[in-house]
This record gives structure tokens, C-alpha cells and sequence, in this order.
């Protein structure tokens, strides 16, 4: 790139860190372009799928996650749940309208992201290294990121001169501070749970937007052509 | 609540005053609490006792926890005593209050000020909490955990793991329990959980109970000449995970990061000679520790880069690296393990710096893989790693001769056989067979050639005059095998003179033995087949040295149940000679089939039962005898045993007569077979039956000889005695006819009348009966069969010349009527006279008027036949009966008084000849009155017969 711009003025000089840091310049923007690129080709219909079926795979696998957690925290681990916690992301979605609802869930993924890293660093220092517990709560965290980055994607293709919030529109839930043993145990667990509902909730959310959202698009397009 | 917390301590201070003596009282009474490990630590000042009491006690509820005598020294830098406990409960469980006092011997000091240490129950303090929590504990020590109730709950109940456990009331909202002797808790800790009413959940806390580290076996080596490599084992599982309750390892002080799981090692960069590894965790810690000099710990590493710079058909050499310099001076020993599909086996090589071997006897054509380890030849201490293993494959060579043999399928046909060259003799893949047939007398030779799945050749020894060798080459790519012969005689040897015997299966094959013959130049061969098998059988054999007299036959293709012939053959270079046979079964089963044909013959009171032989591939063993059964239902009674299996029948005597049933099983080592059953009905002989009605025939014809010669030569007396002379009637007056006398009585129900007939008027008066019924009825039942026929006698009145001209086989006692009618108006009543009806059809011969039926005679009487005769007649009116027409009808009609007992006698006149059987009798005459038939054989027999029987009774020829 460098020495295209060189060739397109060669009668400039430029000093060779300008040009790196030129470099660096284009390579972002063309990153960042090629991202709205790739979520605008998506066809309304096919992200809001896509979605769905990583939701339902997350849904599907935080179930096993949850029977999993309470067959390793013990005895009596079946009653942890039921324990109040604050400080852990509520699972309901709210807003009025689709845009707000999509935010919400986008939002909700981000806020309980931290979370589930704060479960599985307590349960590395709870659990065998090679209890099926940690790489099951890795995974749901990895999984978690990638639905988040899919509905942004979705928010800016339907909603593109909505900007996203840099903060979480229900408000931060910090991970909560030192804790003990026992409460480890029923922080997990309730993470775990609420988690499992808020990814049940987000399949019919998606499942609604899909219908609603997808359906008005599509006929103010096939309006627009007519004109 | 505050208040009353208030007034609990204004009390203890009262009561603390209250002691007064001279010992000063301890001041700044100070305490210091350590809540993990759950220690008190308590100060005070001013006092130069040597002995105090301390009192502690639960500030709510006044309850004593401790009330001892100490005994604390002075600290002489700080002018402080200090006492130290342990608190059983956790500090934050509930207020303490301590307090002290100086003792010498019984002066003791008035108390200290209380002191309390505040627990976490504590109004305040409203929220639901569990002591201890996290805490980490060896397996088997005993904890106390307390529950603090949340402010305005009630408490519900205590668990340990699932275990509902007991309490103790501490406080108004802390309730305690104690745990004795605890077991090894799972990874994440063990779970003791407080609920309150509503059994909920309101506090918990987790204990880790396990073990403190227990390594052992620390053993330090080098692989590389400088550095150290220790390795031991991690030992008794501690229960405890994370990073706060793992165990850490130290070297020589130096940590051990990568000890982690089950690798338990650790490494120096340089070899120090002395070693201590130090196992720690929350429990305690364990050293262990190893001392070596370095070139009594060397193991090197596993060889590198494995490679074959030359490999040949039975050898090759195989090279490879080392990973460190320094291994060039040392004197190493190596193992070099090589594997085949055929076996594996490991060779030792030693140099300095060895790097390079060559493999020996290793086979043509072949798959190796190999491998190397080495070790340290000087102080050897272990073996290092196998290297990775390198695979090459060896060069061909040329096959081996094949094993070659002749087998005869009869007395002129043969075959050459091979066995197919294994992997290990073929040296490489078979391309094909060469048969050379040599005749050295006729200098004749032929060349076959075979391909390479063929390894047999059919042979015609009856076509060839002389002696011919049989050569069998085998071929691949890298050449040609040596030539293998066989030698096919001029004349074969008749095989039917050698004698067989049996061998039995020991398990792994069947041990053959014999005794050394002189011409086995060449060794003996022993081949085996299936005996049962008559075409293209399998023929196996093998090759015994000619110092040995005995073998182990051994195959994979023996069967149970399958008999397989043995034959022993002594070879030479000019030809083989047959020497023995045996026969044996790898296992002998029960036969497959019964006798079959199995047959019963009776004789007489015995029955013989004859079967034959079970064929030899049905026998499945050597049979033995048979067992020779009578079969009742499903019970069989033994009636023989057969122990000669050459014997293929029985004899069952003295049999009665009746049904049997017979089963016959053949039996081997294994068993019996199934049994073939027979029936059999014993019946009477049959000679004797008709011998016996012969001789029962002879007997009667004998005595009715003797009877008849009897008779005939008593005649007269049989004849006086059956047949008495009945005397001539002395007729007085003048009747012409001599015999024939008829006197006979008046029916009481028969009328004659005398009526005149209007024809013979001039002459004579007929003679006309008058049936007793009305003559309408007589008409009625001629035409009715079914009626049971009457039979009525007409006499009929005739002339006497016109009835001796048409009656002329007339009896006697016609004749007398005959006569009687001659009187003309003599007053005759015939009672009870029997005839027959044919004496109707002589009538009716006479009577030329066609409508004269049997029942309407002529001009004379008749006997009236109602039912017997008027069947056939046409239907008239009553009045031709009522009337009969003048001049046919005329005389009297003597009534057939007696009834037709078989229903024939509805039919013909046939007929009525058999229904007439039975004389009628004079009722004065002794002489039956025989009746005649029309016809001429019955007007011939019975006066025949009658006239042979007279004259035999009375003599005449």
C-alpha cells in the first residue's frame, strides 16, 4: 500500500515512519469497512437465523452447564440457586421497540460476559484441571462474545443510524468483589441459571424480531422498487 | 436488644468487684483474636502472680466456656502476661467475655475487668452468616460450624454434606454443631448448609478436609551430561485442589512449576550431587531427598532420525543420531528391537557413541520395523526412551524348494503335490511352478508349467512303463527355487495288506510312533486325510528326520468328528514305502444318523431286527456296539447290548403276540446316537392257522364218514327209528287208486260249496270255495302287496284224465285230490293244507285265456293265491272276482290257510317258490307234502333229492 501511494506521488517524500503509520491507517479502515461490509451483505432474514441458532446451541449447552455446576459443588448444591444475589445481570430483556430489545440483549450479553469469566476463574481454584466444568464454561463465555458480536452486527444492519451505547443500557452489574468459598458456589450458580434464562428469552425475542422486524423491511423495499 | 447486652455486662462488672484480696488484679486486661485460626490471645499488666484464673464465658447467655488456672510468666521486655487459647468455635460464632484474676495457691485476685470480644450476632449485624468458612483441615479432625440466623428469622436446621445434623444453642441467633472425625472432602470442599424455618437456605460455608502431601521415590538422573532431571512420585491423594490448597514442590529451594498432576518432576540446569525436595501445602509438608554422582545417573535420550543406509535380502544397517555431544565419549549399550509380521526380537550392540548397527538374519522380502534404546555401559543406571520405530523392507531372494509328496487316489491315478511356500519360504511373491517329468529309462521329458495358485498335478501311473522323478521348481522374481523330487514307482505297493490302528488325540495332535525301518534313507513321511473323503481329498503330510520314530501330528484342520487316516512312509531315493496306518478322530461325537434299514422279521415267537451300518462320515467315532432297546411310550428297556460292531443283528425270542416297538443305537466313545425304531405287531403264524383248519376240516370229514357208514349200515334201524313204514290204507269199496288216501277233517274255517257248474252241468257239480272274507276284499288285497298275504288253497276240480295228462310230476297227495276229486260229490273239507304258489304256474300253463291270470284258474279249483299272485295282474273290476266267468271258474278253491313270512314273496313266481318252503302235511298223513316249482330244475331237484334221500332210507339203489 505503501509504495502504491509512493507510485501515485512519487514527487513526495515521506518519511518511512509516516508511511507505517499510514499503513496502519488504511489497514483499519479497511478493516472496519469490510466489518459493516460483511454485516450489511447479510441478508435480514439469514443474521437474525444465524443468531437464533447460536442462541439455541447457547440455550441448549447452558442447560448441560448448569446440571453440570451443581453435580460439582457438592451436597445441598441444588438448593444454591435459590439463594438471593445481587449484582448479577437480570435476565429479563426490556425496551418497547426493536431497536431498544435488540440493545438489550446486546447489552445483556456484554454484561454477562464478566460474569461468566468471574465463575470459571473461581472454579479453576474449585475444580480438578480436568473437570468438564471449566471448558464447558469457557466455551459458553466464548460463545457468549460471538452472539454479542452478531446481534451489534444485526443492530447496525437494521438499525443503522442507531448508535450502539458504549455502556450497557440496563446498567453495569459489576462482578462482585472477594468473595468466599460458599458464596462462590452460589454466585455460580446463580449466574448459571439467569444466564440459561436470559438465552431462553433472547431465542423468542429473536424469534419475534425475526417475524416483525424482517417483514417491514422487506415491504419497504419491495415498496421502494415499485417506485 | 441493645439494652438487655447492656445490663448483661453492668452485671458482670458488679460481680467482678465484688472479689477483693490482697493479690493485685490484673489490668488492661486486653484481647486479641486470630479468627482463622480461631486463637485468643489475652494480655494483661500489673500483676507479679504467677498463676491466674481465666474465665471465659458467652456473653449472651452467661454460659462458662473456660474456667481454668494458667500459669503465665511475666514478659520481662514488656512487663505483660499473655495466655493464648484455641477456641473450639469459631470467634465470630458469639461474644466472649474473659476475664482474669492472680492466684497464689488459694489467695486469688479480684477479677479483671470483663472484656468481651464481640461475635458477629451482633444486632448490627443483621445479615445470615456460617462460620468457619473455607477452611482446610486434615482428614479426620473434628470442627464446630456455627449458623447466625438472619435478624428476624427463626432457625430451621443444620446439614453437613446431606447429613442433618444436631445443634447447640450459642446465642439467640447462633446454633452450633460439631463435626468429629471428618472424611476426605470432594474437590470443590464439603457443603455444610443452614436453613431456617422455611427451609430455605440462608447461610453456608465450605471445609476442605484432606491430606498433607505424602511423596516418596525421588530419584535424579541426566540425560545430557550437565543437567538434573528429578522425578518421584506424588503418593497419597490430598483431596485438595486450587491454587490456594494445591501442593507446591521446591528443588533445592527452587520452585517446581511443571510439577503439576501426575508428572511429577522437576529439573537443574547443573548436576549438584544432593538433592531435597520439599512438598508443601495448607496441611503441612513432606522432604524427601537423593544424593548420586553424575555418571552413576545417566540416561540418555532416545535416538534420533532413524535411518536403514543399507538394506539387503537377509541383512541391513541401521543409523541414527544423538541429541547432545557429549554422548561421543561415552560408552553406551543399545538395544535394537526388531518386529516382523512373523515374530520380534531385540539385539544388544555397545560402542562409544554408538550410532550404528547391522541387523543379521533377517528374512527376504519382509516387513521390519525397529527401534533403539540405549543406556550408559559403565554404571549402567537405566535404559533411555525408545526412539521413534523406522520400517523398511528387506530385497528378495529366491525361494526355497517346495515340499513336494505323491498321493495315490487310487490304484492308477495320483497326484504331485506341493504345499504353497509360506512368507518366510517364497522369499518373495510367487510368480509361478515348474513340473518336470523325467523318465531316465526312456529318456523322456516333459515340462510343465503352473501357475502359482496350482499346487498339484494329476498323475496316470499305469500310462507310463517305467519309473518316472517328478521335479517341482518354484519361481518369483528374483529367481528360481532348488528342484525338489519325488519318484513314482513302476508298481505301487498294494496298500491293503498294511495293517491299521487306532491313535487318539492328546490334546494337540496325534502322537505317531513306529519302529525304525532300514531303507528310510531320506526320512520318513507321514501324510494324513479324511478318511471318508473319496475324491480330490486333502491331503496334508509331513516330514520326519530318519533318526525319528515318533511325531506329533499337528494341523489346524482337524475336525471334531471327522476320521482322518494316518500313513507312514519310508523314503528313500528310489521310492516311498507304505509301513503303517492309523486311524483317529481329533474328538469322537455321538454318530450323526441311526442304523439305517433297520428292519424287523418275525419268526414265530421271535423277531429278529437286522440293520446295517452307519456310513463312515455319519460315524463320527469308532463304533463301538450297539444298544438294542424295547420302546414303551418313552421309556426304553434295554434288551441288548451289542459290543461287536461287525454284528448288525438281533434276535428278540419268545416274544408274545402283540405289538413292539424297537430302537436300535449305535455307540461310540462319545455316545449313543439318536436310535432307529421299528414297530412290529406279532401276529399267529400263519402255517399253524391253516394247518389247524386243515386238520379240523379232516377230523369233520371223518366222522361224517364214520356217521354215513354208520347210518348206511344201520339203516333199517334209522329208518325205523325216523322214518317208521306208515301202513297202506285198506280202502273199502271200489276206489281205483290204490294209494293216496286223504282224510282229512273239515276246516272249522273254510266252506265248500257245492254249486253247479253251468258247463259240466250234464256231469258232475263244481267244487267252489267261498273265501270267509267278502269277495270285494279278495279283489282289494290282490291289488295291495302290502297287505300280508293270505294264502288260500283252491282245490281245483278237474277230470281225471286231463290231470294226470298235465300234472304229471304231481305229488302224491295231489293225486289223492286228484282222486278225491273223482268222487265227484263226495263231501271233502280240506283243513290246514299247505302248497305252494307254484302250483299256480302248471295251472296257468293250462289256462290258454290270456287274461287268465295266476289268481283266476281254469274250469277246475285251484289254490287261491291273493297276495302272491295278483301283483302282475291288470286291474279288472270286483266283479270279474265276485263272478268269475262261467266255465272258467268252476269247482271248489281250497283257501292257502297259512301266512308268507318273507317278503319275497310280494315278488315272482320265483319267489314264491322260497316262500312255499315247508311242506304242507296231511293232517292225517305223516308224509310231508314237498312242494314243486314250476320250473324244471324245481320240478326235478327236490324229487330227486327226495327220491335219492327214500331210497336211502329205504335201501334202494
Amino acid at each position: 500500500m505503501s509504495g502504491h501511494v509512493k507510485n501515485m506521488c512519487p514527487q513526495l517524500t515521506i518519511s518511512q515512519a509516516a508511511r507505517t503509520l499510514l499503513s496502519l491507517l488504511l489497514v483499519a479502515a479497511i478493516d472496519s469497512v469490510s466489518a459493516a461490509v460483511v454485516c450489511r451483505k447479510q441478508p435480514c432474514g439469514s443474521s437474525l437465523q444465524r443468531s437464533l441458532k447460536l442462541t439455541k446451541l447457547i440455550h441448549k449447552e447452558s442447560v448441560d452447564l448448569l446440571k453440570t455446576y451443581k453435580v460439582s459443588q457438592g451436597d445441598m448444591s441444588e438448593l444454591f440457586c435459590q439463594m438471593s444475589i445481587n449484582n448479577v445481570p437480570d435476565p429479563n430483556i426490556s425496551g418497547l421497540d426493536p431497536s431498544e430489545r435488540m440493545l438489550s440483549i446486546y447489552s445483556h450479553c456484554k454484561a454477562f460476559l464478566p460474569h461468566l469469566k468471574r465463575v470459571t476463574e473461581q472454579q479453576t481454584d474449585l475444580q480438578p484441571p480436568s473437570s468438564s466444568l471449566l471448558s464447558k464454561l469457557s466455551t459458553a463465555h466464548n460463545r457468549t462474545n460471538g452472539l454479542a458480536n452478531q446481534i451489534n452486527c444485526i443492530y447496525q444492519t437494521l438499525f443503522p443510524n442507531l448508535p450502539i451505547p458504549p455502556e450497557p443500557v440496563d446498567g453495569p452489574t459489576s462482578v462482585p468483589p472477594s468473595q468466599n468459598v460458599f458464596q462462590q458456589k452460589v454466585y455460580g450458580c446463580v449466574v448459571l441459571k439467569r444466564f440459561k434464562e436470559f438465552l431462553s428469552r433472547v431465542t423468542r425475542e429473536l424469534r419475534t424480531l425475526k417475524s416483525q422486524v424482517c417483514t417491514r423491511r422487506t415491504t419497504f423495499a419491495d415498496t421502494n422498487a415499485l417506485f | 436488644m441493645p439494652s438487655l447486652f447492656f445490663c448483661i455486662l453492668l452485671l458482670g462488672l458488679r460481680v467482678t468487684e465484688s472479689q477483693a484480696s490482697g493479690l493485685a488484679t490484673p489490668q488492661q486486661v486486653r484481647l486479641d483474636a486470630d479468627k482463622e485460626t480461631q486463637k485468643l490471645s489475652v494480655t494483661w499488666e500489673d500483676s507479679h502472680a504467677s498463676a491466674f484464673d481465666v474465665e471465659i464465658l458467652r456473653t449472651e447467655l452467661m454460659e462458662i466456656v473456660l474456667n481454668e488456672t494458667v500459669g503465665v510468666t511475666e514478659d520481662q521486655s514488656t512487663g505483660k502476661h499473655q495466655w493464648n487459647w484455641t477456641s473450639p468455635v469459631p470467634l465470630e460464632c458469639t461474644s466472649l467475655s474473659v476475664k482474669v484474676r492472680s492466684r497464689d495457691g488459694q489467695d486469688v485476685s479480684e477479677w479483671s475487668s470483663q472484656q468481651i470480644l464481640p461475635g458477629l450476632d451482633l444486632p448490627d449485624n443483621t445479615d445470615s452468616q456460617m462460620y468457619p468458612e473455607g477452611k482446610t483441615v486434615p482428614v479426620g479432625s473434628n470442627m464446630t460450624f456455627c449458623c447466625i440466623v438472619e435478624e428476624g428469622q427463626q432457625f430451621g436446621s443444620l446439614w453437613y454434606k446431606d447429613t442433618l445434623v444436631k445443634v447447640n444453642m450459642l446465642s439467640r441467633r447462633t446454633y452450633a454443631t460439631t463435626m468429629t472425625n471428618q472424611g476426605p472432602s470432594n474437590p470443590s470442599g464439603t457443603n455444610v448448609v443452614c436453613s431456617n424455618e422455611k427451609k430455605m437456605i440462608i447461610a453456608g460455608a465450605v471445609v476442605f478436609v484432606g491430606y498433607p502431601p505424602l511423596p516418596s521415590d525421588l530419584v535424579c538422573e541426566t540425560h545430557d551430561l550437565i543437567s538434573v532431571d528429578c522425578q518421584w512420585s506424588k503418593g497419597r491423594d490430598t483431596y485438595l485442589f486450587g491454587m490456594t490448597r494445591q501442593t507446591y514442590y521446591t528443588l533445592n529451594g527452587r520452585n517446581c512449576p511443571k510439577a503439576r498432576n501426575s508428572n511429577m518432576r522437576c529439573g537443574l540446569e547443573q548436576w549438584e550431587g544432593n538433592w531435597t525436595l520439599v512438598a508443601r501445602n495448607l496441611l503441612g509438608e513432606f522432604r524427601l531427598t537423593d544424593a548420586a554422582e553424575l555418571g552413576h545417573r545417566v540416561r540418555p535420550v532416545a535416538p534420533v532420525n532413524l535411518t536403514t543406509p543399507e538394506v539387503y535380502s537377509w541383512n541391513a544397517s541401521v543409523g541414527w543420531l544423538w541429541k547432545y555431544n557429549g554422548y561421543e565419549r561415552l560408552s553406551l549399550i543399545c538395544q535394537v528391537q526388531r518386529t516382523s509380521h512373523l515374530n520380534s526380537s531385540t539385539q544388544t550392540y555397545t560402542g562409544y557413541g554408538l550410532n550404528t548397527v547391522v541387523l543379521k538374519d533377517l528374512q527376504p522380502d519382509e516387513k521390519y520395523s525397529v527401534k533403539v534404546r540405549c543406556g550408559s555401559q559403565k554404571n549402567f543406571w537405566k535404559w533411555g526412551e525408545w526412539s521413534l520405530p523406522l520400517s523398511f523392507q528387506t530385497k528378495m531372494d529366491r525361494p526355497v524348494a517346495p515340499d513336494i509328496w505323491l498321493w495315490m487316489d487310487s490304484d492308477n491315478l495320483g497326484r504331485v503335490l506341493w504345499k504353497p511356500l509360506t512368507k518366510s519360504e517364497s522369499h518373495g511373491q510367487i510368480s509361478g511352478y515348474e513340473v518336470i517329468l523325467w523318465s531316465p529309462e526312456e529318456n523322456s521329458q516333459q515340462t510343465l508349467t503352473l501357475h502359482q495358485s496350482v499346487f498339484s498335478l494329476p498323475i496316470n501311473v499305469t500310462d507310463r512303463g517305467s519309473k518316472v522323478t517328478v521335479t517341482v521348481t518354484a519361481r518369483n522374481p528374483a529367481g528360481v527355487s532348488l528342484p525338489a523330487n519325488v519318484v513314482i514307482p513302476r508298481h505301487l505297493p498294494d496298500a491293503e495288506d498294511t495293517t491299521i490302528s487306532r491313535v487318539a488325540f492328546n490334546g494337540s495332535g496325534f502322537p505317531l510312533s513306529w519302529v525304525a525301518h532300514a531303507n528310510a534313507s531320506c526320512g520318513y513321511v507321514v501324510d494324513w486325510y479324511n478318511t471318508s473323503c473319496t475324491q480330490d481329498c486333502n491331503v496334508e503330510w509331513t516330514r520326519v528326520a530318519a533318526d525319528n520314530t515318533n511325531t506329533m501330528v499337528q494341523s489346524g484342520n482337524f475336525f471334531a468328528g471327522v476320521r482322518y487316516t494316518f500313513s507312514l512312509y519310508a523314503c528313500s531315493s528310489e521310492s516311498t514305502v507304505l509301513l503303517e496306518r492309523w486311524h483317529g478322530y481329533m474328538q469322537e461325537l455321538v454318530p450323526s444318523r441311526t442304523v439305517p434299514r433297520l428292519s424287523p422279521n418275525q419268526e414265530g415267537s421271535d423277531v429278529q431286527l437286522t440293520w446295517d451300518q452307519i456310513p463312515l462320515e455319519h460315524q463320527r467315532g469308532f463304533i463301538l456296539g450297539y444298544t438294542v432297546y424295547l420302546t414303551n411310550a418313552s421309556h426304553l428297556t434295554l434288551l441288548a447290548n451289542i459290543t461287536d460292531p461287525q454284528l448288525t443283528n438281533h434276535t428278540v425270542r419268545n416274544l408274545v403276540l402283540g405289538s413292539y416297538k424297537f430302537t436300535v443305537k449305535a455307540y461310540t466313545a462319545a455316545g449313543e446316537d439318536g436310535g432307529a425304531t421299528v414297530s412290529i405287531s406279532l401276529e399267529p403264524y400263519t402255517y399253524w392257522l391253516i394247518m389247524e383248519i386243515l386238520v379240523a376240516l379232516g377230523a369233520m370229514t371223518c366222522l361224517l364218514i364214520v356217521i354215513t357208514i354208520a347210518c348206511y349200515r344201520k339203516r333199517k334201524w334209522v329208518k325205523k327209528a325216523f322214518y317208521p313204514e306208515i301202513p297202506e290204507p285198506k280202502l273199502p269199496g271200489e276206489w281205483g287208486i290204490t294209494q293216496g288216501t286223504l282224510d282229512v277233517k273239515p276246516s272249522p274255517h273254510s266252506m265248500v260249496h257245492i254249486v253247479e257248474d253251468s258247463v259240466w252241468d250234464s256231469s258232475k257239480e263244481a267244487l267252489v270255495t267261498v273265501p270267509e272274507e267278502d269277495e270285494e276284499g279278495t279283489g282289494d288285497e290282490a291289488a295291495d302287496t302290502d297287505e300280508p298275504t293270505s294264502l288260500r288253497y283252491y282245490n281245483q276240480v278237474v277230470e281225471e284224465g286231463s290231470s294226470s295228462q298235465r300234472r304229471p310230476h304231481a305229488s302224491d297227495s295231489s293225486a289223492s285230490s286228484t282222486g278225491s276229486m273223482d268222487s265227484g260229490h263226495t263231501d271233502v273239507t280240506y283243513t290246514g293244507i299247505q302248497t305252494s304258489a307254484c302250483s299256480l304256474a302248471p295251472m296257468a300253463h293250462f289256462q290258454p285265456q290270456p287274461d287268465a291270470s295266476q289268481c283266476v284258474g281254469g274250469g277246475s279249483y285251484r289254490p287261491q293265491m291273493q297276495s302272491a299272485s295278483c301283483p302282475e295282474e291288470p286291474q279288472t273290476g270286483p266283479e270279474e272276482h265276485l263272478q268269475p266267468p262261467v266255465g272258467s271258474f268252476g269247482g271248489y278253491q281250497p283257501q292257502c290257510s297259512w301266512k308268507q313270512d318273507s317278503p319275497e314273496a310280494d315278488g315272482e313266481g320265483g319267489g314264491l317258490d322260497q316262500a312255499c318252503l315247508g311242506s304242507p302235511t296231511s293232517v292225517t298223513s305223516s308224509q310231508f307234502l314237498l312242494p314243486y316249482d314250476t320250473s324244471e330244475e324245481g320240478k326235478e331237484h327236490p324229487s330227486s333229492a327226495s327220491t335219492w334221500f327214500h331210497n336211502l332210507l329205504t335201501g334202494k339203489p
